[in-house]
């Protein structure tokens, strides 16, 4: 018969509480047509593709060296789909560099989709999705050597990075160019946003896309962690004050 | 963008079903064992093994994009091209001595590639590998330290109240971290320590925890909604 997996039962409940939560305050903005506090800064992205045209110089984008089952790699595709649509928009180049190889199948598929919806499949080149490396500092290296040699105008770096992030932003920075980054890595948070114009911190990273949608339902759908979030700090002060008088019930029922 | 008014097609329809499908069976073999029944953790892994063989097909894809890629700027002859006759020089040697003679290569007991073939490669790949793919990777990795001294110059500049907040702190887990900073106050340790255990851990922690919330619900929307 089914049975829960001992050590996970309160992992269940919460992710259904937490569910539910996120359902209903999505209902309830949905109803209601509520207006969420935006991310600064995800309203230059238009501005500096148009910009990117306006000098002739290509747009470059790298979802860094996740897979294609990392959250932050497929919330950075997530963001490639925007760019990409405004780069056909304003006729700018784009460049896609990768790392994971079922990542650079998905990007090539999303951008030549892209470009062929639009009827510009002529535009889509080999050298538009390239694979750089699987090897972390060859990746490094190889994205170093584009945003060198073809002097994009903006770089976007939004997905998951590891300690090449700072050597990609760093060379960004020196050549000069916009940056738009955004990772969950905290490690590697600092380097982001002491190197970018506009940086995503965190969750930022997975509601970007909701922000940057016309679709109602995608916008109401951000009030929805926030619901999480009450319940996380709801429960992070009941667990303070229980344990501070000694009792460590929640600890025994979040072990379970 | 995804989120927009989207007609979905039978061929969507079909997608959206295996999506949902293998997320939530996924999701589910997490939590619930059937014990005597089916093995679904057993089910699950299985699955993965397919990943493998995706990737194998991912990885041809890779090396003809790297080729196409460079073969362009070669026949164009672009600035940068002789690098790029490197590059493919590089790519084919490796993988043409790593299938031969790598700890993966296809033949390691000389059934069909001669003894004396393998022999010679041996030493090839292990100057290859080791002596220059390690060395030349560990170089960009230690192209970090400056790097990060360039970094930190700039985020250390006291611009703001923020950025000066950052620098204090930043000084004060410096000195703490040296053996000199105790020898001139032992306050500088245990301030270090302070730092690092409260406003740094809480300040993580509440990233990661609205992270894991902002996964859960990009999570539900992949899965309910194709296309993204």
């Amino acid at each position: 018969m089914l049975e829960l997996i001992p050590g996970r039962v309160s992992q269940a409940v919460l992710l259904v509480v937490v569910l539910v939560a996120i359902y209903e305050a999505t209902r309830i903005a949905s109803k209601r047509k509520l207006k969420t506090r935006g991310i600064p800064g995800l309203d230059r992205i238009d501005g500096w593709i148009e910009e990117a045209a306006k000098l002739n110089r290509p747009v470059f984008f790298t979802p860094g060296t996740g897979g294609v089952t990392d959250p932050d790699t497929l919330a950075g595709l997530s963001l490639l789909e925007y760019i990409v649509q405004h780069c056909i928009q304003h006729n700018a180049k784009l460049i896609v560099a990768n790392s994971d190889l079922q990542v650079q199948q998905m990007t090539e598929d999303m951008v030549k989709g892209a470009y062929t919806k639009a009827g510009k499949e002529k535009e889509f080149t080999a050298e538009t999705v390239r694979y750089v490396s699987t090897r972390q500092f060859a990746y490094a290296a190889g994205v170093m050597g584009i945003l060198r040699r073809e002097k994009p105008a903006v770089n976007f770096f939004v997905g998951l990075f590891q300690a090449e992030a700072l050597q990609i932003a760093e060379t960004g920075r020196t050549e000069a160019l916009y940056q738009f980054g955004g990772t969950t890595n905290t490690d590697q948070l600092p380097f982001f946003l002491t190197t970018c114009d506009q940086t995503l911190i965190g969750e930022e990273v997975y509601t970007a896309q909701g922000y940057l949608s016309s679709d109602p339902q995608a916008i109401s759908e951000l009030v929805g962690p926030d619901a999480g979030k009450i319940i996380a700090i709801l429960l992070m002060l009941a667990g303070a004050l229980l344990l501070s008088f000694g009792n460590s019930l929640l600890v025994y029922l979040l072990g379970l | 963008m995804s989120g927009e008014n989207k007609k979905m097609s039978r061929g969507d329809l079909g997608l959206q079903i295996i999506i949902f499908g293998l997320g939530f069976f996924y999701a589910i073999v997490y939590y619930i064992a059937v014990p005597g029944v089916i093995d679904l953790q057993a089910v699950s892994d299985e699955l993965l093994s397919y990943i493998t063989a995706v990737l194998t097909a991912a990885f041809a894809i890779g090396v003809i994009n790297l080729t196409r890629v460079h073969w362009i700027n070669i026949k164009r002859k672009r600035a940068t091209w002789m690098f790029s006759v490197i590059l493919l020089v590089c790519l084919y040697s490796m993988l043409i001595f790593s299938l031969i003679a790598s700890p993966f290569a296809l033949d390691p007991n000389a059934t069909v590639i001669p003894n004396s073939v393998i022999q010679f490669s041996t030493p090839i790949w292990q100057f290859l590998y080791y002596k220059i793919l390690v060395n030349i990777n560990s170089s960009i990795f230690s192209l970090l330290a400056f790097f990060i001294a360039s970094a930190a110059y700039r985020a250390f500049k006291a611009r703001s109240l923020e950025a000066t907040i950052l620098l204090v702190a930043g000084l004060l887990v410096i000195l703490g971290q040296t053996p000199i900073a105790d020898v001139i106050w032992p306050g500088f340790s245990v301030i270090r320590d302070w730092i690092m255990a409260f406003p740094n851990t809480a300040g993580q922690r509440g990233i990661l925890i609205a992270a894991a919330l902002g996964i859960i619900v990009f999570s539900v929307r992949r899965l309910v909604r194709y296309p993204w």
